[in-house]
């Protein structure tokens, strides 16, 4: 086990980042935190979640994935060394989730190059970062179990580096990375985790949302109506959603033979998402698009994934944070727990708002 | 990739979002969580804004009409035809016959030098904008 | 714009987005938030959801409407009856801030003796809005101590838009809701930078912060500061009284900075004839526009994205946005093309970045002299008046006193629309726009996602007229009105009212302002795009 001081630790950036661009907090001029490329001025400790995951850097919002040319095409797909700094487990675990589903059914090549060449340095969160964090539930922190290259737990004026791959293993054989005796530093891990895990209260909403929608077959009309008629159709619960992974695709035309294929984020609440070429649209309503949302998120991806996770959701709560009319995933299960129980009655997608 | 702080090329909200780029070119959008107009949400619009910067319908030389054709010119062509039709129009027909529509969508700088042009360069008052419209 | 500055002396959002999150009520009037100011209409929403109460005056069932306690829908242009009526109960019934009235406003006396024939029986026929609704509504809103009253173009483009302002402002006042916080008159601009197009003396008759044309020190500032002795004192032509000119030859040349008249403005056919009418024609723009295709030069200019510069919002906010990837191919800024042809012009500037430009700005600008590019890069933008370097912007206008001193009541008498449906032309015809589109479309429609969401123009139109015409969802019919006809799909649907079909400007395919009246307000020359006559049928 190693050990850094924090105040090291700005150096150790800039070495990694000599061959590789680092994903870092950074303050801005105004004082607002984001991620963004490491800049040794602006680096910064002080951010509690992240407002947005880190998914852009192996999913951006919009890549160019194909080049036609004259008579024919070329693949494009681009990838450069990159580590991830100071992600939350609750990100990271949407990266495995969202690596997973890039390469279970179909190989998705574009995203495998990308994240071959992602180190992921985790920072493990002390309890939770805002009041809507509910990773406790979802079984995605607050620290990370595997698939990490390094993961930081904070110790005070240094943190303890778990070292989770052969990867991580090269990023720390600098000299300023102290070593530590491997049995104490996983005594002090375990009751940093004990203490954490026992901060981030467990929203039994949730829970029983799922249980609700399993045993009585999908929530009360009324539910999804309350919520479809202030949704305004941003899309943006699906792009500050860490495992929100749909694209669409789209070919931009520079000349009679020449042009782009992209693909860029698309969102399951937009209409034209589902709509057919017939114009028929089985989502037609915002009701029934929320629905879909949830249902996917909370009941028919509600498997554990291989790392013990909940699928689709990993109870970072940026959905509710940053939904301009409060539908966000804790919302909605709430909304289904209190709504009526309506037990027996088969409710079908077809007619919709009754 | 870098991030950068802009405005909305939209609606009169304002919202605050950084233009995410890779290698001079705008891939994305990520919404200012601090801005106390939108505090880190967007709308369909402003998520979206990003793709319509690198239509490769973008005007990228100036275009002059020669036999009733918009054609492809420099720079210097453009602007000496310009102003020499606009000195040529104002002396002819006063400066009156001139006029000036200034812009919505673009910036405050822009539209004060604009505004300046019009009543310093070619002394008119007849400056207005689509803003009612 | 001008009719609140006749009334309270400065033309602009009363309040600020923030305050509407203290709000009690908002009283909503020909704005269709949730789809135009998308996170100003969430806002009013979850203030909703919060306990406060919504107030909905508009034709159409617009989102917001499903939020409201109160949906009033009046006929088309009659809002300065239905807002008559609302301060004639008010008056009536005692419920106006009196004290208010007394210390801070001129004019009580004829706004009393005008409003005083606009009885909730005799607005009932002008609008249509039950008499005891308009009771309960005035009852509401001179009754809650934060009030805020939002209006957008549903106000401004009729024939009597100044009018309209100048009665909400009347309103308001009368109920002394307008210099506190959470209260206000608050105009939601439709451009991300009309109230500074508007500020930047973008306009024939003001310089910079609505520093007159006329005014004799005004013009000794601008011209020492610019190092001219000839500036013109008479007010300029606007937008409107262009076009005519350009059509009688009068006007000769016409240089266009990033707008598209020709699909924006009314009665396109008359705006093509006048733009081909000019002998020269310039345009600059991102994209080739329709009005672009139609110039003699087009110089290609940067987008947002492309260069430095700030921006004022709805709520008078100046923001900084920064350079993000420089222009494609030989684009450039816009301010640095004016700089060029301004030398070539023989009037040298050099201001070697946006930033010095606002240097000058806040010179010769009281209300932009505390708002500079240092203080911009360290916050989240200030909101004028910010008269110096110290002061931290104003969030709401008119604390103490009016910027004129005294708040003036203007009361207006209502006058019909300029051109009412007849029995040939029988609907009227009133235009807006879609949540996923936006303007003509020059930017929207290149965003693959919303052109997916919005692909086409459509017409809406109410189930009992369309069954009657014989019209079913996505027909296509045809539009006619005295200027022009346009073939376009129909969407039956309950969102309009009987005899009120509406559309939209943002489809080059469908051109909407053929048909649209240039009538327009004498004092804003705004024209009235709420209402035109026309007459409808089903294309065979």
């Amino acid at each position: 086990m190693k050990r850094i001081r924090k105040d090291s630790l700005k150096e150790v950036l800039i070495n990694w980042a000599l061959d590789r661009t680092v994903i870092a907090p950074r303050r801005t001029e105004r004082g607002e935190c984001i991620y963004d490329t490491f800049d040794e001025a602006g680096f910064t400790l002080d951010i509690a979640k992240p407002s947005a995951p880190p998914k852009r850097s192996l999913f951006p919002q919009s890549e160019v994935i194909f080049q036609i040319e004259q008579g024919g095409y070329r693949q494009a797909v681009s990838s450069s060394p990159t580590l991830l700094f100071g992600i939350r487990p609750c990100d990271h675990k949407g990266l495995l989730q969202s690596q997973s589903f890039m390469s279970q059914d179909l190989d998705d090549p574009y995203y495998r190059a990308k994240s071959e060449k992602v180190l992921t340095v985790v920072m493990a969160c002390p309890g939770s970062m805002s009041p809507t964090c509910f990773c406790t539930t979802t079984s995605s922190g607050p620290w990370a179990e595997s698939g990490f290259d390094l993961q930081l737990y904070d110790d005070g004026d240094a943190f303890l580096v778990e070292i989770g791959s052969k990867r991580g293993f090269d990023l720390v054989s600098s000299s300023s990375f102290e070593e530590m005796d491997d049995a104490k530093a996983a005594e002090k891990i375990r009751a940093f985790q004990k203490a954490a895990g026992s901060r981030i209260p467990i929203i039994s909403e949730v829970e029983d949302a799922m249980e609700r929608l399993e045993t009585s077959n999908k929530a009360s009309d009324e539910v999804w109506e309350g919520f479809g008629k202030k949704c305004i159709t941003c899309g943006g619960c699906s792009f500050v959603c860490p495992t929100c992974t749909c694209f669409t695709v789209s070919d931009r035309v520079v000349s009679v033979e020449t042009g782009d294929r992209i693909r860029s984020w698309d969102s399951c609440l937009y209409a034209g998402f589902t709509k057919e070429a017939s114009g028929h649209n089985p989502r037609r309503t915002s009701a029934l698009r929320i629905k879909r949302r949830h249902e996917h998120k909370l009941l028919y991806h509600k498997d554990r994934d291989h790392h013990g996770g909940l699928c689709t959701c990993v109870g970072c709560g940026r959905c509710s944070d940053y939904c301009p009319v409060h539908i966000g995933l804790i919302e909605v299960a709430q909304a289904i727990c209190s709504a009526k129980d309506s037990a027996g009655e088969e409710k079908r997608y077809s007619g919709g708002v009754s | 990739m870098a991030k950068t702080s802009t405005i909305c090329p939209f609606c009169g909200c304002g919202c605050n979002f950084y233009l995410v780029t890779e290698q001079n070119k705008v891939v994305g959008v990520e919404p200012s969580p601090g801005n106390p107009v939108n505090k880190g949400m967007l709308c369909a619009k402003g998520w979206n804004s990003y793709d319509f910067i690198n239509s490769p319908l973008r005007l990228t030389t100036p275009l002059v009409r020669k036999n009733g054709k918009l054609t492809e010119s420099t720079w210097d062509e453009a602007l000496d035809f310009t102003v020499r039709r606009l000195r040529e129009i104002q002396s002819d027909s006063g400066s009156n016959s001139l006029g000036f529509l200034a812009s919505a969508k673009v910036s405050n700088e822009e539209n004060y030098l604009f505004m300046k042009m019009a009543r310093a360069a070619f002394k008119t008052n007849n400056i207005d904008h689509c803003a009612r419209l | 714009m001008a009719g609140l500055a006749a009334t309270f002396g400065s033309g602009a959002m009363t309040n600020s987005i923030n305050e509407m999150d203290e709000a009690e009520l908002f009283f909503v009037i020909g704005s269709n938030t949730t789809e135009q100011h998308p996170l100003i209409g969430t806002r009013v929403i979850n203030a909703v959801e919060r306990g406060a109460r919504l107030i909905v005056v508009d034709p159409r069932d617009i989102p917001l409407a499903r939020y409201a306690h109160m949906h009033l829908r009046q006929n088309i242009g009659t809002d300065v009856a239905v807002l008559n009526g609302l301060m004639n109960i008010i008056i009536e019934e005692g419920l106006y801030d009196r004290e208010y009235v007394e210390t801070r406003t001129e004019g009580f006396d004829e706004l009393k003796r005008i409003v005083s024939r606009y009885t909730p029986r005799v607005v009932e026929q002008i609008s249509g809005i039950r008499a005891d609704d308009l009771m309960l509504a005035a009852r509401e809103y001179a009754g809650t101590g934060k009030a805020m009253l939002l209006y957008a173009m549903g106000i401004t483009q009729h024939t009597t838009g100044t009018d309209n302002v100048k009665t909400c402002a009347n309103l308001a006042m009368l109920t002394g809701h307008v210099g506190r916080p959470s209260t206000g008159v608050n105009p939601l601009r439709g451009q991300n930078n009309v109230q500074g197009a508007c500020d930047m003396g973008g306009l024939p008759v003001v310089y910079t912060g609505y520093q007159k044309v006329g005014d004799e020190p005004v013009i000794q500032k601008f011209s020492d500061a610019w190092g001219v002795d000839d500036l013109d004192k008479a007010p300029g032509l606007t937008i409107t009284t262009m076009m005519e000119a350009a059509d009688r030859g009068e006007l000769k040349a016409l240089y266009v900075m990033g707008e598209n008249p020709y699909l924006s403005d009314p009665d396109s056919k008359h705006i093509e004839r006048a733009l081909s009418n000019l002998d020269l024609l310039v345009v600059q723009d991102i994209f080739l526009s329709e009005t672009a295709a139609l110039a003699d030069v087009v110089l290609p200019a940067a987008c947002f994205a492309e260069k430095a510069g700030t921006y004022t919002n709805t709520e008078r906010r100046v923001q900084l946005s920064c350079k993000a990837v420089d222009p494609p191919g030989s684009a450039r800024a816009d301010w640095e093309i004016i700089q060029d042809v301004c030398a070539r012009a023989g009037y040298p500037m050099s201001y070697a970045d946006p930033s010095e430009i606002m240097a000058e700005i806040n010179r010769v600008t009281p209300s932009y002299a505390g708002i500079t590019y240092p203080r911009l890069e360290m916050g989240y933008g200030l909101s004028w008046p910010c008269p110096n370097e110290e002061h931290p912007g104003t969030a709401y206008l008119h604390k103490d006193r009016f910027s004129k001193g005294l708040g003036t009541f203007l009361p207006c008498e209502f006058k019909p629309m300029a051109e009412p449906p007849d029995t040939e032309y029988d609907f009227i015809l009133t235009t807006g726009r879609m949540y996923f589109q936006y303007h003509t479309g020059t930017m929207s429609r290149r965003v693959g996602i919303l052109e997916r969401e919005a692909p086409e123009p459509l017409v809406e139109i109410n189930p009992e007229d369309a069954r009657k015409l014989g019209i079913r969802d996505r027909d296509l019919v045809e539009i006619t009105s005295r200027r022009g006809a346009v073939k376009i799909k129909a969407e039956v649907t309950a969102r309009v009212p009987r005899k009120v079909v509406f559309s939209t400007f943002h489809f080059h395919e469908v051109p909407i302002n053929l048909l649209t009246n240039p009538a327009h307000d004498p004092v804003s020359g705004i024209p009235e795009y709420k209402g035109c006559a026309v007459k409808i049928r089903r294309c065979a």
